[in-house]
């Protein structure tokens, strides 16, 4: 009972304090549905709010489909990434050779925009998942190994030496010390690669694919049909907020101690 | 009593050439066994600098440390110290942080409830064992990490500045706990502070270290007896000790 009404007034206060926004928005669709005709914009150049959601429900079948495939896409590239990032990230923070190899190998490929490579790997490896996988795992990865890095290099000045003074092993230290005071670090990198993620899944697909909601995209808008490529786009939004929202989700369970997340709430 | 620590001409520099920085030394000092000796001087004059040389955890320039006629080579582990800078780790409670002490150092917990629970009362913290240091006051925070850093009850404790943060009344009454502490089990205390008063109360010698770099300028012996109340801190012979040492640091500038 107590909880459940817990749960009303926290949804109240945040529909209290989301208001501007939600208002914002309605506001937003309002002035785009109706400068439409005031303007007399050519709907295969700019559809209204109310005709994409029309013709995108016609086609609503494909674009489930669809957001399966690129989500099926980014979230195995972004666990990728992820594993990969984080066990990179902590040899290269626990061993010197390493750090005078890998991380400024790692630092200059960073600098390269890595959707070059796309057109690339898709020659290698063909228009299904696997190259789109590879795209997206590059794109996540050098955001989150190089935050894993900082992470784990930056223990405070005062906990090295309280554990120093223990005697503990590394490996104690590392579970009990070390792990839990890199996390709120990792997960900077972790936000800014899901935001990467759905990009490189797109652009990847726009390059060469036969499915997909960035195939899609670029099929209806060649077909002059904006209102199902904004479809398209809505549900990629929609796919970047989930894959986001989950990331923050975990934040919030693994590590609710953290401050800045506090002072947020607050 | 023996002679328990033992300082040889301990001097650190710090960086090199340009930015070297000679902080603390060279220094002789001599420490018996189940002592009470404050460390004071002005900030700046490497007191930490000292703490840290003694736990093994800073390699001094040059010079040695002994204890019990051990040269300090490594991290010490057998001693208790608390940090200038509050080691709490903010994802786990009050009691949660006393007993990473105590994991840390592969001690069995289950032996340790009870005093946990004591040590937590001693400094009135024990309606505060579930909460997480931030949501703790900055003394509240100071007194966990006083019993994070005892729980193991070392023979040698190193406290570097651990009234720092308190308001003057709980400081009066943690520097009580320390002092009954201290005459129960006798641990040798090497105990930093900045105020004059506290390390006459608290101490049986006072090591009087000059501004940077620090060197031992004088010692005194307390010679007062303990349990030092009220009574005693309102005595003429403990305004004597105050003034003497006021004097001290009169002479250096720093006050
Ligand atoms: N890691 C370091 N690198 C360079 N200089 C240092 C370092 N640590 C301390 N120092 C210098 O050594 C001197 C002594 O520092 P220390 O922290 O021991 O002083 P302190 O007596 O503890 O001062 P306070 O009472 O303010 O804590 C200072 O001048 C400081 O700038
Ligand atoms: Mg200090």
């Amino acid at each position: 009972m107590a909880s459940s009404k817990n749960k009303l007034s926290g949804f109240l206060k945040w529909i209290a304090s989301g208001w501007m926004l939600i208002l914002f928005f309605v506001l937003f669709f309002l002035f785009w549905e109706y400068s439409i005709p005031l303007f007399d914009v050519p709907r295969y150049i700019l559809p209204a709010p109310t005709e994409i959601v029309q013709k995108g429900s016609a086609d609503i079948d494909k674009l489930i489909y669809y957001t399966g495939v690129t989500g099926l896409e980014t979230i195995i590239g972004y666990a990728i990434a992820i594993i990969l990032g984080l066990g990179f990230g902590i040899a290269i923070s626990f061993s010197s050779i390493l750090r005078r190899t890998l991380y400024p190998f790692f630092v200059s490929i960073e600098m390269t925009p890595k959707i070059a490579f796309a057109p690339l790997f898709i020659s290698w490896f063909g228009f299904g998942l696997l190259p789109k996988v590879i795209i997206v795992v590059l794109v996540c990865f050098f955001p989150i190994v190089l935050n894993a890095i900082l992470a784990f290099n930056s223990l405070s000045n005062e906990l090295t030496l309280f554990h120093r003074s223990t005697g503990a092993n590394p490996l104690k230290t590392f579970f009990k010390i070390r792990l839990p005071a890199a996390m709120p670090q990792c997960f900077v990198g972790f936000k800014y690669a899901a935001i990467n993620a759905t990009v490189g899944a797109t652009i990847a697909e726009f390059i060469g694919s036969d499915q997909g909601l960035g195939f899609y995209i670029s099929i209806v808008t060649g077909n002059m049909r904006p209102d199902l490529a904004f479809a398209g786009i809505f549900f990629l939004t929609l796919l970047g907020l989930s894959l986001f929202g989950f990331v923050t989700l975990m934040e919030k369970i693994l590590i609710p101690w953290h401050i800045s997340m506090k002072r947020i709430n607050k | 009593m023996d002679q328990f620590i033992k300082i040889n001409s301990l001097k650190k520099v710090f960086g090199e050439g340009e930015d070297e920085v000679h902080a603390f030394g060279p220094v002789d000092i001599s420490i018996k066994s189940g002592e009470f000796v404050s460390v004071l001087g002005p900030s700046g004059c490497g007191k930490s600098t000292l703490m840290l040389m003694m736990a093994g955890l800073l390699e001094p320039t040059s010079g040695e440390i002994y204890f019990d006629d051990k040269s300090v080579s490594g991290p010490k582990n057998d001693i208790g110290i608390m940090f200038q800078d509050n080691t709490l780790v903010p994802w786990r409670t009050v009691e949660g942080n006393i007993k990473l002490q105590l994991e840390l150092r592969n001690l069995d917990i289950s032996k340790y409830k009870d005093k946990i629970f004591n040590i937590l009362k001693s400094v009135k913290l024990e309606d505060f064992a579930k909460r997480y240091p931030s949501e703790l006051s900055g003394g509240m925070q100071q007194r966990a990490a006083f019993c994070q850093a005892m729980i193991h009850e070392p023979n040698t404790i190193l406290l570097d500045e651990p009234l720092g943060k308190l308001d003057a009344m709980t400081r009066e009454k943690i520097r009580s706990d320390i002092q009954n502490l201290w005459m129960i089990n006798k641990p040798t205390v090497i105990f930093v502070t900045h105020s004059i008063e506290e390390a006459v109360q608290l101490s049986s010698r006072v090591i009087l270290i000059s501004p940077r770099p620090g060197i031992v300028d004088r010692e005194i012996n307390i010679d007062l007896p303990y349990p030092r109340d009220l009574s005693v801190k309102r005595s003429n012979k403990f305004f004597e000790y105050v003034h003497e040492i006021q004097e001290v640091f009169h002479e250096y500038g720093v006050i």
